[in-house]
Order: C-alpha cells, then structure tokens, then sequence
C-alpha cells in the first residue's frame, strides 16, 4: 500500500491515510499489522493498528495512532507516497448485526478509533450515543468532530476537565443512569482498567457488550500467543478469535 | 537438477528443503495456510506439547529489543490428550514431514509423551525440548546439566523409534558437553539454539516488561551466537545438526549450511513475516544457482575447511 497521508492531528496523535490499487476489505474492529521497516530488523515486529475509516470505493484505508514507542516514532515520519507492507485486514470485528436499537459506544484514549468505523456503518439502522474519554481535550477535538459529523451525539470526558465532563469515561458512564436510558447493547474499546470496570457495569445492569481489547501482539497472525485473553471459553488470542470479545466473557486480572 | 537442488536429509529424515519451521512460531502447522505452501516447506515443527494442558504465563509475554523478541508465551498448549484428539486429525493430511516438540517437568513427562507421539504415524520425528528457558522446575533446567539432557535423551530413545531430535539450550558454558551427551543418550539429530535467557525493563514503571521477569531472546540478535555453536558442535559431533537462531534470510540460512548445519530452522522471522520460509527457500535457490552449488551436501560445513 502507499501513504496518502500521515498527518498530527492532536498532541503525539496522528492520522495515517494509506491507499491500494486493489480491494481493500475490513469491517470494523478488524485490524492491519504494519511493517515498519523493509531494509532493518530493528525494530524486528510489525505494529497492529484498528481500522479508524474504510473507504471501499476509494480503497483508501485510515488509521489513527498514538506515538508512544520506537514503532510509532518512526511510522510517523512516513511520508506521502511512501510504499509499506501491510497485513490484513486481521482478527474478528465487532459483531454489526444491529437493527433498530439503542447503542452506546464507549471509547477511551486509541480505543476511540475502531468505534468511528463501527458508527458509520451502523449509525442508519440504530439510535446511537457514543462516550469518547482522553486526558485532556486536544486529543479529542478531532474525532468528537469526525462523530458529530456523523450526526451521533457525543458526550466527552477528560481527565482535566478542559473538554465536557471532569473525569474518565467510566466516570462519565456512571454520571449518566444508564437504567434509566434504555442502552440494548455496548461497544467499546480502550485501556484494560477501563474495560474492567466497564465489564462490572454491564454485568450489573444486564446489558450486552462487545469490547476491542488493546493486547500487545507479536505475530498478528495466531501463532505466537503473545496476545492470549483468558475468557470463560479457555484462552483465545487477540490476534485471532478477537480483538473483539463479549465483554461477559473476558476474564480479567484482579 | 533444479528440482531437488535444495534436498537435505537428517539421517533417515528426508527432506525437500533444508527450511523446517521452528517450534512455538508456526502454531499447529494450519494457522498460516493464507500465506504459504506448507508442502512446500523441509518439514514443519508443531508448537510444544506438555504433558497437561497449559494456560502459559501471566501478559505481557512478548518484549520487543533491538533486533530480537524476548518471549516468555510459557508454552501455553492443550495438553497430550488433547492435541491426539483434536490436533492429530487437523494435521494428518499435510504433505510434509511433521516435527512433535515435547516439553516435560520430569523424566516421566518426557518417556510418557515420547510414548504417545510414538502411536501417531503423521509424525515422523520428535524434537525433545529440554532448554525452554519460561517454565519453571523443568524445561531449561535439564537442558544446562550434561547428565539430565543423558538421561531424558536415554529414555525417550526407549520408547521412541522415529528420529530423536534434542533441541539444545545457548545457556551453558559449553555446548559441545551437551550435544555429546544428547548423542550418547541416542539422539539422531541436535537442534540448536533455543533462546538465550534475557530481560527487559522498563524506565518509566521501574519493572521488568514480562511478566514472567525473563525471557527467551530471538531474532537476528542472537545469530552470531548460534552461528558459533552450530560450527563449535559441527566439529566435535557427528550426527546432523538443524540450525537455528535468528535466520531472516537465504544468506542467513546458508550460513548456518557453511557451519555445520544439515537443515535449518526458521523461527523468529514468520513472526514479521508470515510467509518468510518460502521466501527464504526461494533466496537458497537462487544463492546456489548464482554459486553453482549443486548440492546441500556440498556446503555442509564448508567453512571448516
């Protein structure tokens, strides 16, 4: 594939576009695995990143990432034009066979991006609200706008408070009494302490959801089990059965 | 010519090619169908069995360094049982010899699964892993003492009639000692090296990045490493040798030929590239067309002349 872009759009935040001459096919939730470099072994490992946008008629491929290690140091000084090796579509998405219900979608830090994919595929046939949490609102402005522009309602939580409410998403959810709104189902995606307590919410209330869990992974291909997830069904692998899982079955550690 | 340009063979293993997928990095031999020929491949070695079924340890098991990996996966596995139950019939129809790895926590766990792996006709050698540095009371524990890896060599030999693979730990003093005791234990063939203990650790949590505190290292970092084990025990040994650790590329592989090796194993590299052993066979070829090599055999340990 070959860069169209690769673009800051919030602090250490980045938005990549990348386009194909052929199909490209993914479904929200699946994910790309990203060599970094064809001329060096080091860094050795592809970077595995959630589809943010899918345009099957473009074949034009969106990202967002955040810089946080020698990957993404180097993957964002990519340049247009620049040619990189990609594996993908992986894994299992979310499960979009939705009709006529009322979603929220949860998404806190990185774990904001497979959910604006999810939003526009599933935004016409459903009532959906979506939650975003991040530090602080710069590293939010950008996608709080691409969800509006959607038409999704957008309700914000920041950890300094700069952007809607002062706290996390978790907070945020337990501010709003979701007895009262009537939530069908959950998507969500983020930090493994938030879908913790995410997951004791939903159990509470006896709600459905599905999360994208965030593991670090080697191979993204299934034969490494780097990123197994212990669920009630014995151990899967991100990379494979996932990332996304019924959040009821994910077994986290105490 | 051409077509059996890259045959090897491992004593009575027949081999097309001398790329055999190394353990832990190529599942149960199905997982990568979307990206290569498995029958294309000198042989595949299946992900290490245990006796139970293993859950592996806690995450993050997997520690990017500079060009390597430090794993500690833990050999998470379903067990003996399971994997004649349900993985035997998976891999039965694969056209290429099947590798068994087995991994024990005692001399019993060892003659029980090499018995067992012994009933299944699909497999056609067994690798005895005694040097997997991320389990405790066991695997790297037997494969740093000379008289252990005698005596598990010993009693798989007594219930296993297929070719004897022992796959030898880089963490000793001296290789040449373990390998000499693998083959008075009647091994048919060593393969080496598992990967060398490390750590990693983080500055800003001020802790190690496993969770399991060590690792295993592979990756290109270590080949010079394997490299210099493989010649050192090409020297002083005279059964085949697999070679292994770090090998990206054909270059890479027929390094490991040029020190001893009769076959090698390609391991870290199908973690960046799912389809990097076909690509590394292609790149053999195409060095022993440009060399006029018209044989494995004939640069087996070439560079100890």
């Amino acid at each position: 594939m070959k860069i169209k872009s690769n673009k800051k759009i919030g602090p250490e935040i980045y938005k990549m576009q990348l386009m194909s001459d052929k199909k490209i096919t993914g479904e929200p939730g699946q994910f790309i695995h990203l060599k970094i470099n064809s001329d060096s072994y080091d860094p050795l490992l592809r970077r595995p990143f959630s589809i943010f946008d899918l345009d099957y008629t473009k074949n034009l491929l969106t990202i967002i990432y955040k810089v946080c290690g020698r990957g993404t140091e180097l993957i964002k000084k990519f340049e247009k034009n620049d040619k990189v090796e990609i594996l993908g579509s992986l894994g299992n998405g979310f499960d979009i066979n939705k009709n006529n219900k009322d979603i929220l979608l949860i998404g806190g830090g990185m774990g904001i991006a497979p959910l604006y994919f999810l939003a526009k595929k599933i935004k016409d046939e459903n009532n959906i609200k979506v939650l975003l949490g991040a530090n602080k609102a710069s590293e939010l402005n950008f996608l709080e706008n691409k969800f509006s522009k959607l038409g999704i309602e957008v309700f914000n939580a920041t950890l300094d408070g700069s952007l809607g409410f002062e706290g996390t998403v978790i907070d945020l959810l337990n501010n709003i009494d979701i007895t009262k709104n009537e939530i069908d189902y959950i998507y969500s995606c983020g930090p493994t302490e938030m879908l913790k307590k995410l997951k004791s919410i939903v159990t509470e209330n006896k709600i459905k959801a599905e999360a994208s869990l965030e593991e670090r992974m080697g191979c993204g291909v299934g034969v490494c089990l780097s990123c197994t997830v212990k669920t009630t069904k014995g151990n899967k692998r991100a990379c494979k059965e996932g990332p996304v899982f019924p959040l009821k079955e994910v077994i986290f550690n105490e | 010519m051409s077509k059996n340009l890259l045959n090897t063979s491992l004593g009575s293993l027949k081999l097309k090619n001398p790329v055999i997928t190394a353990s832990g990095t190529f599942g149960f031999g199905t997982e990568l169908n979307d990206y290569l020929t498995v029958s294309n491949l000198g042989a595949i070695t299946l992900k290490g069995i245990t006796v139970n079924e293993s859950e592996g340890n806690d995450l993050p098991r997997i520690a990017e360094t500079p060009a390597g990996i430090l794993n500690s996966i833990g050999l998470e596995n379903p067990g003996i049982k399971k994997f004649r139950k349900n993985i035997i019939p998976e891999i039965k129809d694969l056209k290429v010899p099947v590798i068994a790895n087995i991994s024990g926590y005692s001399i019993n766990d060892f003659r029980h699964l090499a018995a067992e792996i012994e009933k299944e006709k699909i497999i056609k050698a067994v690798e005895v892993n005694v040097s997997c540095p991320n389990i405790k009371n066991g695997g790297m524990a037997f494969g740093t003492d000379s008289e252990m890896i005698f005596q598990v060599s010993k009693e798989v030999r007594k219930v296993y009639s297929g070719p004897m693979i022992v796959k030898l730990s880089p963490n000793v003093t001296n290789i040449v000692e373990m390998a000499k005791a693998a083959v008075e234990g009647g091994a048919d063939i060593v393969s080496l090296i598992n990967t060398l203990l490390g750590m990693a650790i983080d500055v800003e949590k001020k802790k190690a990045v496993l969770a399991n505190t060590f690792g295993g290292l592979s990756g290109p970092a270590i080949k010079p490493v394997a490299l210099r084990m493989v010649y050192q025990i090409y020297e002083n040994i005279d059964i085949p040798i697999i070679g292994m650790g770090g090998i990206m590329s054909g270059e890479d592989a027929v390094e490991f030929l040029l020190a001893g090796a009769s076959a090698v194993g390609v391991g870290t590299a199908t973690l960046r590239d799912p389809d990097a052993s076909k690509k590394i066979i292609n790149e053999m070829k195409n060095y022993f067309k440009e060399n006029d090599i018209n044989s494995v055999k004939e640069i087996i340990g070439k560079a100890h002349y």
